[in-house]
């Protein structure tokens, strides 16, 4: 027992030594300073305020701007894993709503990792809630309003600037692997920032991202096509939508009326929704004529 | 004693056997005969428990329905005609498996001696799987000989039930299979064997029953069986029985005259 | 001369005796376990380091919180859902296998998992509707009950359609089991359609296979399904064995062929609905384990049924813990692992082994 003893008073002493370190530079740094940014969206946001150099990770989703992938990547939105979220030692987690698994972010409060939820939505109203919600995490309020004001006034020039006219009708499709055909609903990214550039969704009536059936995409009727680009060649292309049996006879095929766009940029309702919803329906005005 | 007493079996619309009745004492080999399809293994299934009967099976006493699969595994082994092995077991853990009846256990290396009986010693590290025909069907009954290894315990005769077990042999160990099951008779078991070999059967036999179309003919000693105008009728062909001077054992030759009648 | 001298210290063992073999495979593998569950109690992504951790909680300090969470509330279950899990599934295969008489009856080939798989998504779909009674009372075992009831119905409808009169048919059974995961895969998809956001995210992380979901509350939930399977299989033994050389022969042998089917049906059930609602699905172990077990030691269900659970466990513990490091601090999913390295070993089995499959 006497032997044991100055080893046993030894590490008392040090563990106490890192318990106090760590407790003072909690204390003196009120300010998260390893944050983990989780939704792409969300670490737009925290880059357009200039607070990245807080960053310490992203999910797979944040590849916007570049210079982001650049940090750890802690896996897919929904399927972080705890002990590589903790791995990074955050002090911090900045995560769009409906990130997950449950367990890994119930794990997280057990570790005592503060938590941001940030709500999603899809309208002008919500971006600004969502950013001014990131900068109040981050501790910018103010900082947080000025990008909210500076975005919602954007999105309004940018909505006012929509052309005259009938408005047309766009379809969303995500993807056409396989023959199938998956596109936008109700209650969807695309779906509203469709509405929001002066177009109607071809597709109403649906509930989210649906694989459709041809005859439900030929009779949804659309003057233009919209899609995501995904870098030089991926993605779909005018040849493989006139390829299409049920998209070939639909009046945007007819008219090559396809219109790409950044996918993050269109879907992401984040500090650049005003340049999408510019960008789209300056396409839209343009497109097929 | 065995006795199968009104056994009625159908398969699906076709009565495959009407009302036999059928005995076999211990100390006896009885035999079983008849042409094909005449129900002979039937009958054999039905006392084994494996066919659906109508009727009553008593062996040693109890009726084999109300018997537990334990209690009557203690008293009786069947060798089928052919046991295909679904996974790769040595000769030695096949024949264990007879031990595995939970009834006996491997003393004085029983396993061996089963195997040694049925002349295949030395072959206890081999793949089951790659043996012949002929091999697999004795390392079987080595198998059912090692669950039933004493013909008598407890006063209470214990049994035998072969189907065919020389189909996949040659004539020496044909011999050799029969002798095994005749000793085992002689011990004080019984043994009871379907049988396609009339002279095997007339060799080694103490009782025989013939079957055609799903009826006994007649169960009786060899020489009241063996008979040519019961067997010319069972068969439906013409076959004549000799008996050789000496040993008074029957012979019967292949009939030559097959479109006779 | 000294090797006739070795012959005579083994003179217990005789030719084509594997028993001493199994028997000493056992210890190798339960030591195998143990470093395997050390392994994973110490690897992760996070720095945290298990000795200290150990050291600490002995000497009666207190761990720094991220450590106790990453060590006891990480580590510690994930390690434990590993053990059971990797057994679970080994050991179906291994009863499946004995009970169809096929080297390749494995409960993820022949649609048990996907019926396991259904059950689960009516569970977590269609859940919401049951009268809050039984939700309250089943609570975290709604899952992995559903999941059982989903592997028990389709390993019925499996036996009944491919066994006629005790024998199975092996082609009947392959084609009857892509017919019931078709089945189940397409109510799983109606399902899917009909489900909401919150739903497809757990569908979504749920299908995909993986033991990173772990939480003391899983495992609580599905202990006590897989722990009673595991614990009556060791009696399956004997019955399985007589099976093997098929019904008849093994009722012949005193064997109760109806009752070693029905718990054999009700253990694989068990065992793989539990497993595969805690940890989605992760294939090849069932398949795997028992067939290079039997290669080893042969396929006496005495030694091979205990075998495959410390295999099966041990492997799919090494699989996690690559499955956290390959690509940290982020995850691969453990279904990726495991048919990425049972895959092609399979196949390799399977060309070596072609002559001795064909029955």
């Amino acid at each position: 027992m006497t032997r044991l003893h100055p080893l046993f008073l030894l590490q008392v002493v040090t563990s106490l030594a890192i318990f106090l370190f760590i407790a003072t530079t909690a204390w003196a740094n009120e300010k998260p300073s390893r944050i983990v940014s989780i939704g792409g969206s969300i670490t737009e946001i925290i880059y357009a305020l200039g607070e990245e150099d807080r960053l310490v990770a992203r999910d797979t989703t944040s590849n916007h701007p570049s210079v982001a992938t650049a940090l750890p990547d802690v896996g897919y939105i929904r399927r972080l894993s705890p002990e590589g979220l903790l791995s990074v030692n955050p002090d911090l987690i900045i995560a769009r709503e409906g990130a997950g698994p449950l367990e890994t972010m119930e794990l997280m409060r057990e570790a005592e990792i503060d938590l941001a939820e940030i709500p999603h939505g899809f309208t002008a109203k919500d971006v600004a809630l969502k950013i001014t919600s990131v900068a109040d995490a981050l501790g910018v309020p103010d900082k947080g309003a000025a990008l909210a004001d500076k975005v919602t006034a954007e999105i309004e020039t940018a909505h006012a600037s929509v052309g005259e006219g009938a408005p047309k009708r766009v379809l969303f499709v995500l993807s056409i692997a396989g023959g199938n055909i998956t596109a936008a609903g109700d209650n969807t990214e695309a779906g509203a920032i469709i509405e929001m550039a002066g177009g109607v969704n071809a597709l109403k009536g649906v509930e989210g991202y649906k694989q459709m059936s041809p005859e439900a995409v030929a009779t949804s009727n659309p003057d233009v096509i919209l899609v995501m680009d995904r870098g030089g060649d991926h993605g779909i292309s005018l040849e493989g939508i006139k390829a299409h049996p049920a998209l070939s006879t639909t009046p945007a095929a007819m008219n090559d009326a396809l219109v790409k766009l950044d996918g993050m940029l269109i879907l992401g309702f984040s500090v650049r929704t005003g340049e999408a919803v510019a960008s789209l329906s300056q396409a839209l005005a343009t497109v097929g004529e | 004693m065995l006795k199968a007493q009104n056994i009625t079996v159908s398969l699906g619309k076709s009565e495959i056997l009407h009302d036999v009745s059928f005995e076999a004492k211990p100390a006896q080999l009885t035999a079983i005969v008849g042409p094909n399809g005449s129900g002979k293994t039937t009958l054999l299934r039905a006392m084994t428990g494996d066919a659906e009967y109508s009727g009553t099976v008593e062996l040693n006493g109890h009726d084999i329905k109300t018997a537990r699969a334990w209690e009557l595994a203690s008293e009786r082994a069947v060798l089928p005609q052919a046991t295909p092995l679904a996974f790769p077991f040595t000769v030695l853990e096949v024949v264990r498996l007879g031990l595995n009846s939970g009834v006996t256990a491997d003393k004085g290396g029983l396993v061996m001696r089963a195997l040694r009986r049925v002349g295949l010693a030395g072959f206890e590290g081999r793949f089951y799987q790659e043996l012949s025909g002929g091999e697999q069907q004795r390392v079987q009954l080595a198998r059912v000989l090692s669950q039933v290894w004493e013909p008598v315990t407890d006063d209470t005769p214990r049994w035998l039930f072969l189907d065919e077990p020389v189909s996949a042999l040659d004539i020496g160990h044909q011999l050799q299979v029969m002798q095994i099951a005749k000793d085992y008779a002689d011990a004080g078991g019984g043994v009871v064997a379907v049988m396609h070999d009339l002279n095997l059967t007339a060799m080694f036999a103490d009782s025989i029953a013939l079957i055609s179309e799903g009826r006994v003919l007649r169960q009786a000693a060899p020489e009241a069986v063996l008979q040519d105008e019961l067997l010319s009728r069972a068969y439906q062909c013409s076959v004549r029985v000799n008996t050789p001077p000496a040993d008074g054992t029957y012979l019967l030759p292949h009939a030559a005259s097959f479109a006779a009648e | 001369m000294s090797l006739a001298l070795q012959d005579n210290i083994g003179v217990t063992t005789v030719a084509g005796d594997r028993t001493r073999r199994a028997r000493q495979l056992t210890w190798f593998l339960a030591l195998l376990l143990a470093g395997g569950m050390l392994l994973s109690l110490a690897v992760g992504a996070s720095g945290t380091s298990l000795w200290s951790g150990v050291f600490d909680l002995v000497t009666g300090q207190d761990l720094a919180l991220r450590d106790k969470v990453v060590l006891l509330d990480i580590r510690l279950p994930r390690t434990l859902m590993g053990v059971l899990v990797g057994a679970a599934l080994a050991v179906s295969g291994a009863v499946m296998q004995g009970l169809f008489r096929n080297p390749l009856a494995d409960p993820g080939l022949v649609g048990v998992s996907a019926g396991a798989g259904l059950g689960a998504i009516i569970a977590i779909v269609l859940g919401g509707l049951l009268p809050a009674v039984v939700t309250d009372k089943l609570g975290y075992y709604l899952v992995p009950v559903a999941a059982f009831a989903g592997s028990w119905a389709s390993t019925l409808v499996l036996y009944r359609v491919a066994t006629r009169k005790g024998r199975t048919s092996v082609a009947t059974m392959l084609l009857a089991g892509i017919a019931l995961g078709a089945i189940a895969g397409a109510i799983s998809g109606l399902l899917v359609y009909k489900a909401d956001d919150a739903q497809l995210r757990t569908l979504t992380f749920w299908g995909m296979g993986s033991l990173a979901g772990a939480t003391w509350t899983k495992l609580l939930a599905a202990t006590p399904l897989i722990v009673a399977a595991l614990a009556v299989s060791p009696f399956l033994a004997r019955g399985l064995n007589g099976l093997a050389l098929g019904e008849a022969a093994a009722s012949h042998m005193g064997i109760s062929v109806q009752l070693t089917k029905n718990v054999s049906i009700l253990m694989v059930a068990a065992a793989t609905g539990a497993a595969v609602a805690v940890s989605g699905g992760i294939g090849f172990v069932g398949l795997v384990v028992p067939h290079l077990l039997r290669l080893m030691v042969g396929p006496d269900h005495k030694y091979l049924l205990l075998n495959s659970a410390l295999l099966g466990a041990a492997l799919l513990l090494v699989a996690d813990v690559i499955s956290r490091i390959v690509i940290a601090p982020a995850e691969l999913p453990i279904g990726i692992v495991t048919a990425t390295l049972g895959g092609p070993f399979f196949l390799w089995i399977l060309l070596r082994q072609r002559g001795l499959l064909d029955m």
